[in-house]
């Protein structure tokens, strides 16, 4: 629809296309002999500067045009209402003059944010302290200020026919492969969706194999984590108002990596890196294999320790397959109670969940304290992985590995290991091999363990980064 | 559909060593030693050294046809009819293999640990994996197998602990008492034990390597490899046994974990074979692949749906499989398997190479 010259005439058609809307306002000055109107969402506007850069200037220069006038940057023109009505929206000022069949839209949007902060789910002890927030453009500038290079190539996309969400993709041209890229864009320009609710629509509109239980894309609140992830020749993906951001490809040792690994030396990087690997699979097994032990092969273990498990189970009438669904049930109630409530109730919660139900259920011969003891350190041991999605997964591969282990004793955890094993060799991001690149020879620096980092002169293959070398091959210290 | 990407030299190492190493190791020196005694592992050497032999046949044969995998290259060998016949009897053969090598071990399973679990749940789940395992890419195949190797290592350090327990090293002397007639033909049982290697024959073109020189040098430290661990195991078990004990003990290699004690683990031969189970799953998948993809050229164009195959054929194995859980029958059937062995990995290759050699000879001329 084109704008007529009647500002009454585009109030009411404005007016029709918002739909009436109560904090939709307009408002009228005179210039010298020109009438200006101002067309606004109350709710969307900064108000000093349309008083002080648009209203301001054009009182003060009667005769000068519009665009010379006003001290915005923001500026463009049009004679399309539909368009005024979508800037509208965004919380641009649109100005008429009486007469003019024109539209001037001006970008005077409020930001109402929060301040740049700590992360909360994501701590570390050495590294940056900064986390994503809400706010895409600040986002936005995080980065650019982490990769001050004019390499970063940063693509706007609008997801959500009805939500307008905006999302950035981020890639380093010189690094990130083409074939990924060109199967990313096919990806996300398949998206159809009515609206956008953060990262994790994108996540699973995007990723293949939707029924496995593995997550395959890396979901960080941490700029350095993704600048560092950025520079392997990975992608980014931002979303406007979810303050995480997403990384593809990625493969399945990245969930145990943290910027803690890189900042504290690669002896006790590795040490921390071997040792949630190892929980990973503590995590995964642990109940199972006590099961096991119990049930059906109480011949492996020695005398004297077999003896003290059959006094811990003396009394308890469930079996020990259903003592270790309920405690691990338990356990994810509690952690689910910790995370809905506020954080001052919390603590009540671990001290009557933890403390109270934990002596409770022993004391009442209801659960052997050995299987309370089993399930608190498979939760803690599952907790210590830095990912929450690999962590979940851990717990919950816990149960088919009980289940199993009730029934083929030792012979089905080996089983349950040997499927997974296989189902992460089957598992492929983006085309690329999931779990490859811990067995293969020319990446094993970086994923059981953190080699010094002089030693991690590839980048790793998952990404296929176009650039392989990292570091050339001169020395700086002494041996 | 299947993605036929490359593997790289460790996980063909990885693969042919795990393949070769199967459920012989609980029963090893049982067949031998009823023709070479207490030089049982000279036998084993024996073999080892014949398996190099058809290995250096294989590599010349692959060679000539780098480009492409034994089904396909058949033909252009001995014609189409023929090739299709030959495809079909080495997916017959492998899937014997599987068949012969998930029953034994599943009967040892349901004699020594799972006692009370029904002869078609074991088999049924054991199928079950391997065929799982079986229908992905010859790539994720050698990733799983890597995985594994870890595990053997582990079993490889069971076996090397709790073998040095009370024994006594003149179970092994004298050395060579029972002449060479008696070890030839004591290497004649050891030679199938050594079967896996044939794996080259469908693998060559997939194999990621600078020189094709690379391929055989691989495949060659892996039956150094395996030779080696079968020498160790042998002279393990002698060393525990005196001869005559031998040959009444079908299963040395679990007598010898059952009775050594960790502070922390008692009965160290159930645990030995739950980790077993992962390295003889290998042996399994691999001939499972490698019969679907036999099959899969025995028409006139090849049949793409992989993983239908490998359940086709698992199916048919777990039928047979429900009847056999009888012991006499299992040993008649091992006796038959060996000589079919003995002729699918060793004659029939020759023969190939040979017409091979001479067609090309006759095209060249």
């Amino acid at each position: 629809m084109i704008a007529d010259q009647s500002l009454d005439q585009n109030e009411k058609s404005l007016k029709e296309m918002l739909f009436h809307s109560s904090d939709f306002k307009s408002s009228d000055f005179v210039a010298g002999h020109r009438h200006f109107r101002l067309f606004y969402f109350d709710t969307m506007i900064e108000f000093a500067v349309v008083q002080d850069h648009i209203i301001r200037p054009l009182l003060r220069n009667a005769d000068i045009s519009v665009r010379d006038a006003v001290t915005i940057l923001e500026y463009s023109e049009t004679d399309l209402l539909s368009v005024a009505s979508q800037a509208l929206v965004e919380g641009q000022t649109v100005v008429q003059i009486e007469g003019e069949p024109k539209l001037y839209l001006l970008g005077t949007q409020l930001n109402k944010e929060r301040a740049v902060n700590i992360p909360v789910n994501e701590r570390v002890l050495r590294g940056s302290n900064q986390a994503l927030i809400e706010n895409l453009d600040t986002n936005l500038n995080l980065m650019r200020k982490q990769i001050s290079t004019a390499d970063l190539v940063v693509k706007f996309y609008q997801l959500g026919r009805r939500s307008n969400t905006k999302v950035a993709v981020l890639y380093l041209r010189s690094l990130a492969n083409e074939n990924v890229l060109k199967e990313f864009d096919r990806r996300i320009d398949s998206i159809d969706i009515d609206y956008v609710e953060g990262t994790g629509f994108i996540q699973e509109m995007i990723e293949d194999k939707k029924f496995s239980m593995f997550p395959k894309m890396l979901i960080t609140e941490r700029p350095d984590r993704v600048k560092s992830y950025l520079l392997d020749g990975k992608i980014a993906i931002l979303t406007d108002g979810s303050p995480n951001c997403l990384i593809v490809p990625v493969s399945f040792w990245a969930f145990f990596q943290t910027p803690d690994d890189y900042q504290i030396g690669w002896l006790f990087g590795s040490a921390f890196r071997f040792l949630r690997i190892i929980c990973f699979i503590f995590a995964m097994s642990l109940p199972g294999t006590y099961v096991a032990l119990v049930t059906f092969d109480p011949r492996i273990v020695p005398f004297p320790i077999a003896l003290t498990l059959q006094s811990s189970m003396q009394y308890i009438a469930l079996p020990p397959v259903l003592e270790a669904l309920t405690m691990l049930l338990i356990l994810e109630i509690l952690r689910e109670a910790t995370i809905r409530l506020p954080s001052s109730i919390a603590n009540t919660i671990g001290v009557v969940g933890g403390i109270v139900i934990g002596t409770v259920v022993v004391e009442s011969n209801l659960i052997s304290n050995m299987m309370v003891i089993v399930v608190a350190l498979t939760g803690i041991a599952s907790f210590i992985i830095p990912s929450y999605e690999m962590s979940t997964t851990a717990r919950y591969l816990s149960y088919p590995f009980i289940l199993m282990a009730s029934i083929f004793g030792l012979f089905g955890l080996e089983l349950s290991f040997l499927m997974v094993v296989t189902h992460l060799a089957r598992l492929n991001t983006m085309g690329i091999p999931y779990f490859y690149s811990g067995i293969s020879g020319d990446t094993i620096q970086d994923t059981w363990f953190r080699g010094p980092i002089r030693s991690l002169k590839k980048r790793p293959k998952e990404s296929l980064a176009k650039d392989e070398m990292r570091i050339s091959a001169r020395r700086g210290g002494t041996e | 559909m299947i993605h036929l990407e490359k593997i790289s030299i460790n996980q063909l190492i990885c693969l042919v060593i795990l393949t070769q190493i199967g459920v012989s190791v609980l029963t090893l020196p049982y067949a031998q030693i009823r023709n070479s005694g207490n030089d049982s592992w000279l036998s084993i050497l024996i073999g080892g050294v014949l398996a190099q032999a058809v290995i250096l046949i294989i590599y010349q044969l692959g060679k000539r046809y780098s480009d492409r995998s034994l089904p396909q290259y058949i033909t252009a060998i001995v014609g189409k009819p023929l090739g299709s016949v030959v495809n079909f009897v080495f997916a017959a053969y492998f899937m014997e293999n599987i068949f012969m090598v998930t029953i034994t071990y599943s009967d040892i399973i349901n004699r020594w640990v799972l006692f009370e679990t029904p002869w078609f749940v074991i088999i049924g789940v054991s199928f079950t994996i391997a065929a799982y395992i079986a229908s992905s890419t010859l790539r994720s195949m050698a990733t799983i197998t890597q995985m594994i190797m870890l595990m053997f290592l582990i079993c490889f350090v069971i076996v090397l602990v709790s073998g040095m327990g009370k024994g006594d090293f003149r179970h092994l002397l004298p050395i060579g008492t029972h002449g060479i007639g008696p070890l030839l033909k004591g290497a004649v049982p050891s030679f199938w034990l050594y079967s896996g290697y044939e794996l080259l024959l469908y693998a060559f073109p997939f194999v990621r390597s600078r020189k094709k020189k690379d391929i055989v040098m691989a495949v060659s430290a892996a039956n150094g490899f395996t030779t080696f661990f079968y020498m160790l195991i042998t002279v393990i078990v002698t060393y525990n046994f005196s001869e005559s004990q031998l040959k009444s003990i079908p299963e040395p290699m679990v007598f010898i974990l059952r009775k050594f004690r960790w502070p922390v683990v008692q009965s160290l031969d159930i645990l030995f074979m739950t980790i077993w189970l992962s390295v003889v799953a290998v042996t399994v998948y691999v001939y499972l692949f490698m019969s679907a993809r036999y099959l899969a050229f025995i028409g006139s164009k090849e049949i793409r749906n992989h993983p239908f195959l490998v359940w086709i054929i698992v199916v048919v194995c777990f039928g047979f499989g429900l009847g056999a859980s009888d012991r006499q029958w299992q040993s008649r059937f091992s006796d038959y398997h060996n000589i079919v062995t003995a002729i699918m990995i060793a004659i029939v290759p020759t023969i190939l190479l040979l017409i091979s050699l001479a067609r090309g000879k006759a095209a060249g001329g």
